[in-house]
C-alpha cells in the first residue's frame, strides 16, 4: 500500500497528487519535489542508463519515514510513489506493477478529449482510480 | 566558561579530533640565547611539510617534571573501576610523555676539556633518566660538532671517544648522534627525525604490549570497563606509531566491548559518550583506509543502536543534542575525505548527514521547550561545579567516579537536571540549526540536487523566523519563490507566501507586503476565501495609509512590536511603492499586442492592452498606462480612463485602445512594447506595479488553448502577445510601366524605358528614381548605363527624373543594360519622394522590379573545305582550304548584319585579299542563315585543332541604330604535313580528238630524296597522245624541287 502517488509533468510541475492522508500532503510534496533532483540526474545525468525501454528508475530515497519511488515515461512524465518505511511488504515488483497501472490510467486520461495536455489533472474518476491502486484493491 | 562547555558538552574533546603524532621531548636546546640552537630548533619544527615523518618536538627544560607514573599494580583483583575512559590520558601520550628524549650537547672529538664535559653530558643523561623513572622512553643523546666529521671507522680518536661517551653515559652506541654545524642542518635534521620516529615506534609498540599483558588478569564481572579502556589504549598506542591497521582492530574491539556493557540510568551518558568517540576513531580510520562504505555502514549502525537509547526522559534533549554531534561530525570526517580525493555520490554525500544533524538539533529545540520550559532559577549550590575536574568522560559531576547503580540522593540528582535544564534553556538553538542548514545547503548544491536544495533553504527560512529575524527569513523565501513559480508548485508557493507574508508584516516590508497580497490574491493559490478576504482588506488599508492588521495565529506581543515598527511607514506624505511584477503570477494579469506586425508610416499604431483581475474582489485602478520603446526613446502612453472604468471586478477582463502616430525617424524600425504600468491608490499612496509585456509562452501549448472553455467575451487566455512592430514607409500611389522589347540579346545595349504615373491626391517632390539592384552572380555579367553608347556606370544608379510632378502627371525616363550571359535578370527600381500633404511631407517610397530573360541573337558554325569544294575535317600544310562561317539568326526580332570580318591568327595566311562579304547590310530574320567563305592556307603542321583567326560580326537590331560588335573565335582542323605535293595544271577546256597537255607538278615537301615511281593511267574517256609513261620515271627527287612533267591525253 502506497501512501503518496504523484505524477509530474515533464517541466517538473506537478500534475497530480494523491495521498491517504491529507494532512500530510504538504510534507509530501516537499519530499517529491527533492526526490524529482534523483530523477533528473537519472535521466539526464552523466551515468544515466542506457536501456532507455526501462521506464522504471527504482528506488529514489530512502528516508527514515518513507521510501520513494520513480517511474519516467517515454514524454518524460513522471511518477512518484511514497511508500511507508515501515511496510516491507512490498518488494520492488508490487511497485513495479503499481506504476504500469499507473501509466495505464495516465493514457486514458490523455486519450479523454476533455483533458488538456500540460494542465493539471482534476477528473474525480482518475483520483478515484489512483487510489484503488495506491490502496491495492484493484 | 564552565557552563559553555557543559552546553557543549557533545563537542568531541580536542585530543580526540587531533590526528596523533609521535612525541619528541628535546633537552639541551637554548633556543633564546643561542643562535645555533635556534637554528637546529627551527630545523626540526619549521617546515614541517606532509612527506616528513609525523613527528611532534617538544622543548624540556633542565628542570622538567614529567608526569608521575603510577604504582604498578601487581593484581586487579579488588580493584573497580571508576569510568571508562580517563580525561587526563589521551593529553598525556599526546603532549606530555615523549617516547624519545633528545638531549642535545655541544662536544667536539677533539675537545680540550674532553673528559670534563665528558663527565657534565653523562650527568645531564643520568638526571633526565632519573626524572622520566620507570618510563620506557628512549634517550637518545645528539653532539653538536663544529668540526666536519671524518667518515667513520677512520678517526680512531672519534671512535674511541664515541664508545667512552656511550660507557659512562649508559647509553647504546646507536642512541649517540653526531649533528655538524654545517651546510646541510636541513638534510641532518630530516635523518636524524626519522630516526628517532623509528624509536618511537618500537616504543609505542612495547606500550601497547605492555597494556595487552594486563589482560589475563582482568574478569569480565568487574572489569568490563577496563577491557574497553585497554583496548582503546592499545588502539590509541598504535595510532601513535602510526599503524592504523592495527589501530583499527584495536578500536573495534574496545566498540564491541562496550557494547557488552549493561547499560543502566547512571552509566548511560558515559556508555554513549564512550561510543561516540570511539564511533568516531574508527570512522576515521575507515575512510583513512579507503573504505568508505564501512564507514557509512558503521555508523549507521552506531546510530541504530543508540538512537532509542535516551536515558533519563528529563534529560531527553541531551540524547537529541548527541545525536545530532554525530551527525555533524561525520559529515566533518566524510567532508575532510572527500576534500582528500574521495569521490561522493548524489545520493551519499556529506549533506545528508548535516541535514539529519539539523533535524535531530531540531527535535532537541522542541524538546528543550517542552522539558526546560518550567526552569527558571539555577539550583545552589552549584550541582555542576566539580565540571572541569572531573576524572571521566561523560560522567555527571555531581555523582563523578560513583560506580553504584542506585540514585545516591534524589535532591542532588534532581539538581543536577534542574541545572542542565537550566543551561540547556540557554542555549542558541536556532544558531545551531541555522549553521547545519548552511552547512548542508551547501554540500547539496555541489551534489547537484537543487530542489532539495530550496527545500532547506525554507528549512533554513524557518528556523530564522523561529529565532525571529525575520528580515533575513522573508529575505530567503522570497528568493526561493522564484523557482518554485517556474516549476508551478502552486500549493508550495501558497504556503511559502503565507510564511513570506507574515514576515514582510513582521518587519514593515511594505513593498514585499504589497507584492505577496497581490500574489497571494491570484487564482493559482489555493488559500481559503476568508483568507483571501483579510487579505484582500489588509491590501486596501495598506493603500488608505492605515496598519494593516496581522495574521490572526501571531501572538499578541509579535503584533504589538510589528505595529510600532509599521507606524513610521506611513509618515511621509508621499508614499510611492514601484514593484516589478516580472516573473510574478499575481492576481492582476496583463497583456499588451500590436494589431499588426507593420504599420506605415502615416497609420495610427494601435495597441490592445488586455488586463484581468483573478482575485475574488474587485481592484480599482487609479492609471494604466504602457511604455512603448522606440531604438531611440521610451513613451509612456496613459489609457483614456473616461471612457472605460478602472473598475475592475472578479474575473474581469478589460480591453484598452492606445493609438499614436508613429515618428518618422522610427522608419525601418522596430517599436516594442515595454513595461504595462497599473497604478493603484491615490496620490498620497501610490502603488505601481510594472509588467512587462513579454510573457513567457513556455510550457504553454497555444493550439491546446482554444480548447479552454472561457466565459469571458475577451478570451484573454488566447490572445497571442505581439510585443514588437516594424514602422514601414507608406506604400505609395505612383505606378510605373516600362516598355521594352523583349527578350534582350546577348552583348547589345538593351533599352529600358520607364514611366511613372502620379497617381497620388498631392503632388511630390524630390522624385529619385534609383535602379537599384539586379540580381546578380559574381563576377558581374551585367553593365548599366543611361544612354546606349554611355559610359558604363555602377550600382545604384539614379535615373535622370524630373523632381516635382503634380498630381495626375506623368514622368518618364530610360535605362540601358548590357548582359554578357544567358540568364534572366530581376531588376529593380526604387522610387523615393515626398509627399506633399497638408502638414508635413511624407516620405514615400516604391519598388518595381521587373524580369529581363536575355537571349543570344545568333549561332555561328562553321564548315571547311578544299578547293574543290569538298567537306574535309583535316587541312594540309601549304594547302588552301575554305572556311564557310554560318549565321543561323535565333532573335525574334530581325537583325542587320553591318559589317563582317574574319582577323586571321599569326599560323594561319589569308590568301584572297579585299574581299567584300556577301552579307553586309544583309537583313536576316528568325531561322535564316547568312554564309559567306574565306580561303586560308596553313603553314606548319600541329595535331590539335588549329585556331584559324576570330570571327567579328557587327550587327544591330531592324529597328535599332546602335551597333554591336560580337566576335567568335574559329577553331578548325588538325593540320597535317604530306612530303609530295601534286598538283595539276589543267586547260580550260579540251577538244575531243585533239591532245591536250595535262601538266602534273610533283613538288617534295620533305628534306630527304625521295624515289618516286609514276604511272599514268587513263580514265574512260581519255587516251594517252604521246608519251605514256612521264620522262621522269625513275626519277629521285630531290627535296624542295619541283618538276613539271607533261603527258599527252586526248
Amino acid at each position: 500500500m502506497a501512501v503518496c502517488v504523484a505524477i509530474i509533468g515533464k517541466d517538473n510541475s506537478p500534475k497530480f497528487l494523491s495521498s491517504l492522508n491529507p494532512d500530510e500532503e504538504l510534507c509530501f510534496q516537499y519530499k517529491i519535489l527533492s526526490s524529482l533532483d534523483i530523477v533528473e540526474e537519472k535521466i539526464h545525468g552523466v551515468n544515466r542508463a542506457t536501456d532507455n525501454r526501462e521506464l522504471f528508475l527504482g528506488l529514489l530515497y530512502a528516508l527514515e519515514t518513507h521510501k520513494i519511488y520513480g517511474y519516467v515515461t517515454n514524454t518524460k512524465m513522471k511518477f512518484i510513489i511514497v511508500v511507508d518505511s515501515s511496510n516491507i511488504a512490498l518488494r520492488d515488483n508490487e511497485i513495479r506493477s503499481m506504476f504500469r497501472k499507473i501509466h495505464s490510467e495516465y493514457a486514458d486520461i490523455i486519450c479523454n478529449p476533455f483533458y488538456i495536455p500540460g494542465e493539471p489533472i482534476t477528473f474525480k474518476s482518475f483520483a478515484n482510480n489512483i487510489k484503488n491502486i495506491m490502496t491495492g484493491t484493484v | 566558561m564552565a557552563h559553555s562547555a557543559i552546553q557543549n558538552s557533545f563537542d568531541l574533546p580536542q585530543e580526540l579530533c587531533v590526528k596523533p603524532s609521535t612525541l619528541v621531548g628535546v633537552s639541551g636546546l637554548d633556543t633564546l640565547n643561542n643562535a645555533i640552537h635556534k637554528a637546529i630548533w627551527e630545523a626540526f619544527t619549521g617546515n614541517r611539510r606532509v612527506e616528513r615523518a609525523p613527528v611532534s618536538f617538544k622543548l624540556i627544560s633542565n628542570a622538567h617534571e614529567f608526569p608521575v607514573i603510577k604504582p604498578k599494580r601487581n593484581s586487579y583483583d579488588w580493584y573497580i573501576p571508576k569510568g571508562i575512559l580517563k580525561k587526563n590520558w589521551m593529553n598525556k601520550h599526546l603532549y606530555e610523555i615523549p617516547a624519545v628524549i633528545v638531549i642535545f650537547y655541544e662536544l667536539d672529538w677533539n675537545d680540550l676539556q674532553w673528559n670534563e664535559k665528558m663527565i657534565e653530558c653523562a650527568s645531564r643523561v643520568q638526571s633526565m633518566r632519573a626524572a622520566l623513572e620507570g618510563r620506557n622512553t628512549r634517550i637518545t643523546v645528539v653532539l653538536i660538532q663544529n668540526i666536519i666529521p671524518i667518515p667513520t671507522g677512520e678517526d680512531i680518536l672519534a671512535s674511541e671517544r664515541a664508545v667512552a661517551l656511550c660507557a659512562s653515559c649508559e647509553l647504546h652506541s646507536q642512541s649517540l648522534f653526531i649533528l655538524p654545524i654545517g651546510d646541510h642542518l636541513n638534510g641532518y635534521a630530516i635523518r636524524l627525525e626519522n630516526a628517532f620516529f623509528e624509536f618511537a615506534q618500537s616504543y609505542y609498540h612495547n606500550e601497547a604490549k605492555a597494556v595487552r599483558s594486563h589482560k589475563d588478569q582482568l574478569n569480565k564481572n568487574t572489569h568490563q570497563y577496563l577491557y574497553v579502556r585497554h583496548q582503546f589504549k592499545m588502539a590509541f598506542h598504535y595510532e601513535l606509531k602510526q599503524d592504523i591497521m592495527t589501530a583499527h582492530k584495536h578500536y573495534s574491539h574496545a566498540y564491541n566491548n562496550l557494547l557488552e556493557i549493561r547499560i543502566v540510568d547512571t552509566n548511560a551518558l558515559e556508555i554513549r559518550m564512550v561510543a561516540g568517540y570511539i564511533n568516531y576513531k574508527l570512522c576515521k580510520m575507515l575512510f583513512a583506509l579507503n573504505l568508505p562504505r564501512d564507514a557509512i555502514s558503521h555508523f549507521k549502525n552506531h546510530i541504530e543502536r543508540f538512537k532509542h537509547r535516551i536515558g533519563f526522559h528529563e534529560l531527553t534533549f541531551e540524547h537529541y543534542a548527541w545525536l545530532s554531534k554525530q551527525f555533524q561530525f561525520f559529515g566533518d570526517v566524510f567532508d575532510e575525505t572527500v576534500k582528500l580525493g574521495l569521490p561522493a555520490v548524489q545520493t551519499q554525500h556529506p549533506g545528508m548527514y548535516y541535514q539529519q544533524a539539523a533535524q535531530y538539533a531540531i527535535t532537541r529545540k522542541i524538546v528543550c521547550y517542552e522539558l526546560c520550559a518550567k526552569v527558571t532559577t539555577y539550583p545552589q549550590p552549584d550541582p555542576l561545579e566539580n565540571f572541569a575536574q572531573m576524572e571521566y568522560y561523560g560522567q555527571r559531576p555531581w555523582r563523578a567516579g560513583k560506580i553504584s547503580q542506585d540514585i545516591p540522593d534524589p535532591q542532588l540528582e534532581s539538581n543536577g537536571i534542574q541545572a542542565l535544564q537550566y543551561l540547556e534553556k540557554q542555549v542558541n538553538h536556532s544558531n545551531l540549526i541555522i549553521t547545519l542548514y548552511g552547512l548542508a545547503i551547501s554540500q547539496f548544491k555541489t551534489y547537484r540536487c537543487p530542489r532539495t536544495r530550496k527545500h532547506l533553504v525554507l528549512q533554513m527560512a524557518d528556523e530564522y523566523y523561529a529565532s525571529q529575524d525575520y528580515s533575513k527569513s522573508l529575505t530567503l523565501l522570497t528568493h526561493m519563490l522564484w523557482d518554485f513559480r517556474q516549476e508551478k508548485w502552486w500549493s508550495l508557493m501558497s504556503h511559502i507566501m503565507n510564511k513570506a507574508l507574515k514576515c514582510s508584516f513582521l518587519t514593515a516590508n511594505i513593498q514585499d507586503y504589497m507584492l505577496l497580497s497581490l500574489e497571494l490574491l491570484g487564482k493559482y493559490t489555493n488559500i481559503s476565501l476568508d483568507n483571501k478576504k483579510r487579505i484582500y482588506e489588509n491590501f486596501n488599508r495598506v493603500l488608505k495609509g492605515e496598519i494593516p492588521f496581522g495574521d490572526p495565529d501571531l501572538p499578541h506581543d509579535m503584533l504589538q512590536k510589528a505595529i510600532i515598527i509599521w507606524q513610521p511607514v506611513f509618515h511621509s506624505s508621499q508614499l510611492k511603492v514601484t514593484v516589478d511584477m516580472t516573473n510574478i503570477t499575481s492576481c492582476i494579469e496583463t497583456k499588451a499586442r500590436f494589431l499588426s506586425r507593420f504599420y506605415e508610416v502615416d497609420q495610427k499604431v494601435t495597441v490592445e492592452i488586455y488586463i484581468r483581475n483573478t482575485s475574488p474582489f474587485m481592484i480599482t485602478f487609479s492609471r494604466v498606462s504602457v511604455c512603448i520603446n522606440s531604438p531611440v526613446f521610451t513613451s509612456e502612453y496613459a489609457v483614456n480612463s473616461s471612457t472605460i472604468s478602472l473598475d475592475f471586478p472578479s474575473n474581469e477582463v478589460k480591453k484598452f485602445e492606445i493609438q499614436f502616430y508613429p515618428d518618422p525617424n522610427d522608419i525601418l524600425k522596430d517599436i516594442q512594447i515595454g513595461n504595462i504600468n497599473v497604478e493603484i491608490g491615490h496620490p498620497g499612496c501610490k502603488l505601481e506595479l510594472k509588467f512587462t509585456s513579454s510573457c513567457d509562452t513556455k510550457g504553454t501549448y497555444p493550439e491546446l488553448l482554444h480548447f479552454k472553455y472561457s466565459k469571458d467575451v475577451l478570451n484573454f487566455d488566447n490572445i497571442r502577445p505581439l510585443s514588437t512592430a516594424s514602422i514601414v514607409p507608406r506604400s505609395s500611389k505612383l505606378e510605373v510601366s516600362f516598355q521594352h522589347k523583349q527578350p534582350a540579346l546577348l552583348g547589345e545595349w538593351y533599352e529600358v524605358y520607364v514611366q511613372i504615373d502620379n497617381k497620388e491626391y498631392n503632388s511630390i517632390d524630390n522624385l529619385e528614381v534609383l535602379l537599384a539592384s539586379i540580381e546578380e552572380e559574381t563576377p558581374s555579367t551585367t553593365q548599366v548605363s543611361v544612354n546606349s553608347n554611355g559610359i558604363v556606370r555602377n550600382l545604384p544608379l539614379s535615373l535622370d527624373v524630373k523632381k516635382k510632378m503634380g498630381a495626375g502627371e506623368t514622368a518618364s525616363t530610360y535605362f540601358h543594360l548590357r548582359v554578357h550571359k544567358v540568364s534572366v535578370k530581376n531588376v529593380q527600381i526604387k522610387i523615393t519622394y515626398f509627399l506633399n500633404n497638408d502638414n508635413v511631407p511624407v516620405i514615400s517610397t516604391k519598388t518595381e522590379s521587373l524580369l529581363i530573360s536575355v537571349v543570344q541573337p545568333f549561332t555561328v558554325s562553321t564548315t571547311y573545305t578544299s578547293k574543290l569544294m569538298m567537306d574535309i575535317n583535316k587541312f594540309y600544310v601549304d594547302e588552301e582550304f575554305g572556311i564557310i562561317p554560318a549565321i543561323s539568326i535565333l532573335s525574334p526580332w530581325p537583325i542587320i548584319i553591318e559589317k563582317t570580318s574574319f582577323e586571321f591568327s599569326p599560323s594561319v595566311r589569308q590568301v584572297e585579299k579585299n574581299i567584300v562579304s556577301p552579307l553586309h547590310k544583309m537583313k536576316l530574320n528568325e531561322g535564316e542563315v547568312g554564309n559567306e567563305l574565306f580561303l586560308a592556307c596553313c603553314d606548319r603542321a600541329t595535331d590539335q585543332n588549329v585556331t584559324l583567326g576570330q570571327y567579328t560580326i557587327e550587327w544591330r537590331r531592324a529597328d535599332a541604330q546602335s551597333i554591336t560588335t560580337s566576335t567568335i573565335t574559329i577553331i578548325g582542323c588538325p593540320v597535317l604535313k604530306v612530303p609530295l605535293k601534286l598538283s595539276t595544271v589543267l586547260p580550260a577546256h579540251g577538244t575531243v580528238r585533239t591532245p591536250t597537255v595535262i601538266e602534273y607538278m610533283v613538288e617534295n615537301k620533305s628534306n630527304h630524296l625521295i624515289q618516286l615511281d609514276v604511272n599514268v593511267d587513263a580514265s574512260d574517256g581519255f587516251m594517252f597522245a604521246g608519251f605514256k609513261q612521264p620522262q621522269a620515271k625513275g626519277v629521285m627527287k630531290l627535296p624542295d624541287c619541283v618538276r613539271p612533267s607533261n603527258i599527252s591525253v586526248k
